[in-house]
């Protein structure tokens, strides 16, 4: 039994030696290629497709399967401005930021909003898109005439796992706070299914899951009946190494000159691309 | 480019499975083409492994004749093999897949993909439990056996491979096919590191659509396809091996 911890101890202490890694810049001269991490499952922020098209590309090793979405659209307008080529991974969201520290990619363009316990082991650009907090609930359930957060009292709530909207369910007074689950695609189905009565999304999300099941609805709150977040929390931003500073600094400069018309407009478009039913 | 059929509205089941099988069919068939792939590596490559860990595992020390070396060299092999089997055994392989994955992938190495790290991870594992599943075979084999050889001058070694490994191999086939059955259904926690197995080919293709239930049951039923499929020609092997016990006895 001893030995068995010995051996245990042996390689927990060789992967956090591995994950100390090494403390270089990102080289920008010299580097060809950078590597963004998505989900592949966040629509319209990015989702999978078999489909080779304008808007889509290829996912890393995995052959005939594509990525499309919003941030795919600006993963690729920054690799044309800094001239390096685009390799996507799909990695699960929950192993985003670990893969980014363990130098499995050099950035997160994800959909993930900067929030300050996340920017405490990784570095953020500025916001790349804007959205709100809205509610999707089931179009025939107790909940879809809801129109402020008092409304979800006694309602059983779900989010995905490590999510900004997970931590918000704690503004429902009254409300259940369910085991988060994996992904979007499952809340979905969890409130489709009534085994939840309602999640939080960002508008956009809500609005790609609204047009391909009619039997969801959004609840939109007006202004000062919503949640109370910070400014950096309703804002989406690219995630990067601490020490990446220079690479941060281009990424900043490529998404300054993406209008915020141009980006409702990305945004509206990417909408467009996902099936409506 | 083909015109995809529109997405079915969302209380029509069969219709939004057939719309998903036909829109994702390359997804569906590169993810059967994976789960095999991880299936029928693990299991040869476990089984080969186990063999080496066996040979570790069951090495006698000789108190008399075997010097201080050679007694050392045996008591860390088989301390490896234990210990080995009892690791891997007692975790589950999702959290052996996220160690190995990242654990490995600072090193940034071009090659280890998801796919090298999920084949690595169900190898390692699969030869824990085949290691096993060879121990009890040799425990099945009649002591007489070995005492006999010995008595005809067989060493220990050469009757460990001629007479005892061999009946106690052929004896674990079964048991060695079925773990193949086990590693067709158990390879879809390798989706959690990103292999696109059928488990993850089906999560995307739900990542517009978010009709999983209609999804994962294409994909329990191309699982159950499998299964079925193999578990039969595993029993064809069972009276395979059967017959030619009889006909061995005859």
């Amino acid at each position: 039994m001893k030995r068995v911890f010995v051996v245990l101890m042996l390689a927990v202490s060789l992967v956090v030696l591995a994950a100390c890694g090494s403390d270089e810049q990102f080289d920008l001269e010299n580097e060809t290629e950078f590597v963004v991490g998505l989900e592949a499952a966040y629509a319209p922020f990015n989702w999978s497709t078999p489909t080779d098209n304008d808007f889509t590309y290829p996912l890393h090793a995995q052959n005939g399967v594509y990525v499309d979405g919003y941030d795919v659209v600006i993963a690729q307008q920054i690799a044309d401005e800094l001239g390096l080529t685009l390799v996507v991974k799909a990695i699960e969201w929950d192993g985003l930021i670990l893969a980014l520290l363990a130098g499995e990619i050099d950035m997160i363009i994800a959909g993930m909003s900067p929030t300050a316990e996340r920017a405490e082991t990784v570095a953020f650009s500025d916001e790349y898109f804007r959205s709100e907090q809205v509610m999707v609930v089931a179009t025939d359930g107790d909940y879809a005439d809801a129109t402020s957060l008092a409304d979800f009292n006694g309602a059983r709530v779900v989010a995905q796992l490590g999510t900004l909207q997970d931590a918000l369910i704690a503004q429902l007074t009254g409300a259940t706070r369910l085991e988060p689950l994996d992904t979007y695609g499952m809340l979905a189905t969890a409130v489709s299914t009534n085994a939840a009565d309602a999640f939080i999304a960002e508008l956009p999300v809500a609005q790609g899951m609204v047009a391909s099941n009619s039997n969801l609805t959004i609840i939109q709150f007006t202004e000062g009946n919503g949640f109370v977040v910070s400014d950096e929390d309703v804002a989406v931003a690219v995630a990067l190494r601490q020490e990446d500073i220079n690479l941060l600094e281009a990424v900043n400069g490529v998404l300054a000159s993406i209008s915020i018309e141009q980006r409702n407009a990305i945004m509206q478009a990417a909408l467009n691309r996902q099936p409506n039913a | 480019m083909m015109i995809l059929a529109s997405l079915p509205p969302k209380d029509e089941f069969l219709s939004t499975m057939w719309y998903l099988v036909e829109t994702y069919s390359s997804f569906f068939i590169r993810g059967v083409v994976i789960t095999l792939l991880l299936s029928v590596v693990g299991t040869a490559g476990g089984f080969i492994l186990s063999l080496f860990l066996t040979v570790l595992r069951t090495q006698e020390i000789d108190q008399r004749r075997d010097r201080l070396g050679s007694r050392i060299i045996k008591r860390i092999g088989r301390g490896f093999a234990k210990t080995y089997i009892t690791v891997f055994r007692g975790t589950p392989m999702i959290v052996q897949a996220m160690i190995f994955y990242y654990g490995i992938s600072p090193l940034r190495l071009s090659w280890w993909t998801p796919l090298v790290a999920g084949l690595t991870v169900v190898t390692l594992n699969t030869t824990a439990y085949i290691a096993e599943v060879i121990r009890s075979g040799i425990n099945g084999i009649d002591k007489g056996q070995m005492e006999a050889a010995r008595s005809l001058g067989f060493s220990r070694r050469d009757a460990m491979f001629l007479i005892v490994f061999p009946q106690a191999i052929k004896h674990s086939l079964p048991s060695i096919a079925n773990e193949f059955i086990v590693n067709l259904k158990d390879t879809a926690v390798l989706s959690v590191i990103g292999v696109f197995d059928l488990f993850r080919a089906t999560s995307s293709a739900t990542s517009s659509n978010f009709r999983i239930v209609e999804g994962f049951f294409i994909a329990a039923i191309i699982y159950l396809i499998l299964t079925y499929i193999t578990g039969k020609v595993v029993q064809k092997l069972d009276v395979l091996l059967e017959k030619k016990e009889v006909k061995a006895n005859a």
